[in-house]
């Protein structure tokens, strides 16, 4: 814009700053409150500067020594477990629906309109609405209480295989005509050409399905009895229904701020490929 | 080193249209031969079924007395330049020319000597480990050829390879087409809808019209027989003039003043009021005198092209409007009054009804 009005200027930064006020003062008092010790929450109010515990809590929190989570396990086991999780899904996911995707953009099978309705119209069930049945068959193949139980049934996905079969619809087929040509067969094709062409697009899926995987709730608090296999973020609603008087905000906040790190690091770490993913296209 | 033959060939897509019908074309070992004609005539799909890209439905395509109906693309030993070029994007040029090779279990040493001296010919060798991203139409097309000439194949198929290129690109690419092919006397399709493109590559031409063969010959044959009135639209630039007119014997008339006498041996004796189509080529139509015209052409535009002039008129009597190619350095206006001679040795008739071509 080249308009130049003083007051304009001013407007937009006061929007700008209060966007950065919503958004960062929640983790500015998470941040401070994993800093301070229990005692600083007797009053009931947050306070708003660090205290000196900050150290003490992380050690307490991740290794659980106290008991101060309310399990038998340590946040840092429980980060591995949302974190593998979190790792199966993202993976599942993308393998799964570009594998499809690939079968239903470059095969000519009986069926196969069909097949990517039926694949599409599952959009339209997502965990949340089938839980019960799901629950029912993950319990009866004994999968209750593991790893394959946490992440198999999250795996199918939907939007990814659409957006893989719209990614290989702008793939010109002369590419793949040239590929027959110089001899490369339906595996070769995909790993030798299709793949390294799709590396942004798995790059953007894999971080919005990591942070997926991370976040579930619903499904790892329906499925594990067994402390062994809770998530990280499972055990902090667990914390606040502690109970009997006191919440103990230092530790929930802590916990909190240990669950918030991985996707951030994910998010920064492949922001680059991220952004890329979803705006641009290899000509 | 290779000839390629098709029988009978015949396409039919499932949903029952047919793209070609009983295609049947010899090419001779290091022979180019062109496939003209406009979208939808079937050149595209009959270049695919060569490559292998499109199913045979019905015919036999041999390649060196061969039967290659049901093998696949690779195994052919073929070679396609497309339009688009086709380059894998994310590998480098010396990988886009060197996978079919790898594919074929070539061992690496070879590999690199005969990509280097691919690039060689096609003075590429400083873009070798560049993307196609980075090239520039014209190179990505000569990393296009390179890659087909790498593997030295039995024939090079090019569809439309240079409908992507500005004009004057595309000349110069034409010509070093048409000396690779010359060079290594390797069996050629090509397919275009540029008619000058297809005058200049081919040895021989072939015309094709909604999934027909119209005619097959060297380009200077057709563009002065043409077999039909739809090969004789087709090829020169500007256009055949065409003109309704009635046959009596050796007396063409083309409306009451305008009556041509021809002294053609070969047209059908005794033709009386036959409906026929006079064809005549804009340059076969000579500025005159008004005593030795046989008509005068009311100059409706003008497009002064340099070396010549296009006047654009009405035939007298008609609402035909007809091309006449001048000599540029002669000025003309608008509403001009042209006196046009008609070569008689130049006129081409066809029956009105079949399109056919009479007389020699």
């Amino acid at each position: 814009m080249v308009e130049n009005r003083p007051w304009l200027t001013v407007t937009r930064h006061l929007v700008l700053i209060l966007g950065v006020f919503v958004i960062g003062f929640p983790i500015w008092i998470a941040l401070v409150a994993s800093t301070n010790s229990s005692s600083e929450f007797v009053s009931g109010l947050m306070p708003l500067w660090f205290g000196d515990e900050g150290f003490g809590n992380f050690r307490r929190v991740l290794s659980n020594e106290e008991r101060v989570l309310g399990v038998s396990v340590s946040a840092s086991w429980m980060m591995w477990n949302s974190f593998i999780m979190a790792m199966v899904i993202a993976v599942g996911k993308i393998v799964i629906s570009i594998l499809s995707a690939y079968a239903i953009v470059y095969f000519r099978f009986p069926f196969r309109k069909t097949c990517f309705w039926l694949i599409f119209l599952t959009l339209m069930l997502p965990v949340e609405v089938r839980i019960l049945p799901t629950y029912e068959v993950v319990a009866s193949l004994g999968m209750l209480n593991s790893y394959a139980g946490l992440t198999i049934p999250l795996i199918a996905s939907a939007t990814a295989t659409f957006l893989f079969r719209q990614f290989f619809m702008s793939v010109p087929s002369s590419l793949m005509e040239a590929a027959r040509i110089d001899g490369a067969g339906p595996f070769k094709f995909f790993k030798d050409i299709l793949l390294p062409l799709s590396v942004n697009n798995i790059a953007a899926l894999f971080v919005i399905l990591f942070i997926y995987g991370w976040n579930q709730y619903l499904w790892p608090l329906l499925i594990t009895t067994d402390e062994d296999y809770y998530t990280i973020v499972m055990v902090i609603k667990r914390l606040m229904s502690a109970g009997e008087g006191n919440i103990p905000w230092n530790i929930i906040m802590t916990t909190t701020i240990l669950a918030m790190l991985p996707p951030v690091i994910v998010v920064l770490g492949m922001q680059k490929l991220f952004v890329k993913g979803l705006i641009e296209q290899e000509k | 080193m290779a000839t390629v033959s098709l029988k009978n060939i015949n396409k039919t897509y499932a949903n029952g249209h047919q793209a070609i019908e009983n295609l049947n074309l010899d090419i001779t070992d290091g022979e180019m031969l062109v496939l003209v004609g406009p979208s939808g005539c079937g050149k595209s799909t009959s270049l695919r079924m060569v490559a292998g890209l499109e199913t045979i439905s019905g015919g036999d395509l041999y390649i060196d007395d061969v039967r290659v109906n049901n093998l696949e693309p690779s195994e052919r030993d073929i070679a396609m330049v497309f339009q688009n070029y086709a380059l894998y994007p994310h590998m480098s040029v010396y990988q886009n020319m060197a996978y079919g090779l790898k594919n074929r279990k070539v061992p690496k040493d070879e590999i690199q000597k005969k990509v280097e001296k691919a690039a060689e010919i096609l003075e590429i060798t400083n873009l070798l480990h560049n993307k196609p991203g980075q090239l520039s139409g014209g190179q990505r097309q000569r990393v296009a050829m390179g890659r087909a000439i790498v593997r030295n194949p039995k024939v090079f198929l090019f569809d439309e390879p240079l409908s992507n290129l500005d004009a004057k690109l595309r000349v110069q690419m034409r010509i070093e087409i048409k000396r690779l092919q010359q060079e290594f006397a390797t069996t050629a399709i090509y397919v275009t809808h540029d008619q000058v493109e297809a005058m200049t590559l081919a040895d021989r031409l072939v015309v094709m019209n909604e999934g027909n063969v119209e005619q097959v010959g060297p380009p200077i044959e057709l563009y002065e027989k043409p077999a039909t009135q739809f090969v004789a639209g087709f090829l020169g630039s500007p256009a055949m003039n065409f003109l309704d007119a009635s046959l009596n014997g050796n007396r063409l008339t083309l409306s009451p003043d305008v009556v041509l006498d021809l002294n053609d041996p070969n047209l059908p004796t005794g033709a009386h009021d036959l409906e026929v189509v006079l064809g005549i080529r804009p340059e076969h139509m000579e500025a005159c005198d008004e005593a030795g015209a046989d008509f005068t052409l009311s100059v409706d535009m003008i497009e002064p092209l340099g070396a010549d002039t296009l006047l654009y008129g009405y035939f007298p009597g008609t609402d035909t409007l007809i091309t006449s190619e001048q000599p540029g350095k002669q000025q003309f206006k608008r509403g001009h009054r042209l006196a046009l001679r008609i070569d008689r040795e130049r006129c081409h008739l066809f029956d009105k009804a079949t399109g056919k071509r009479l007389g020699s």
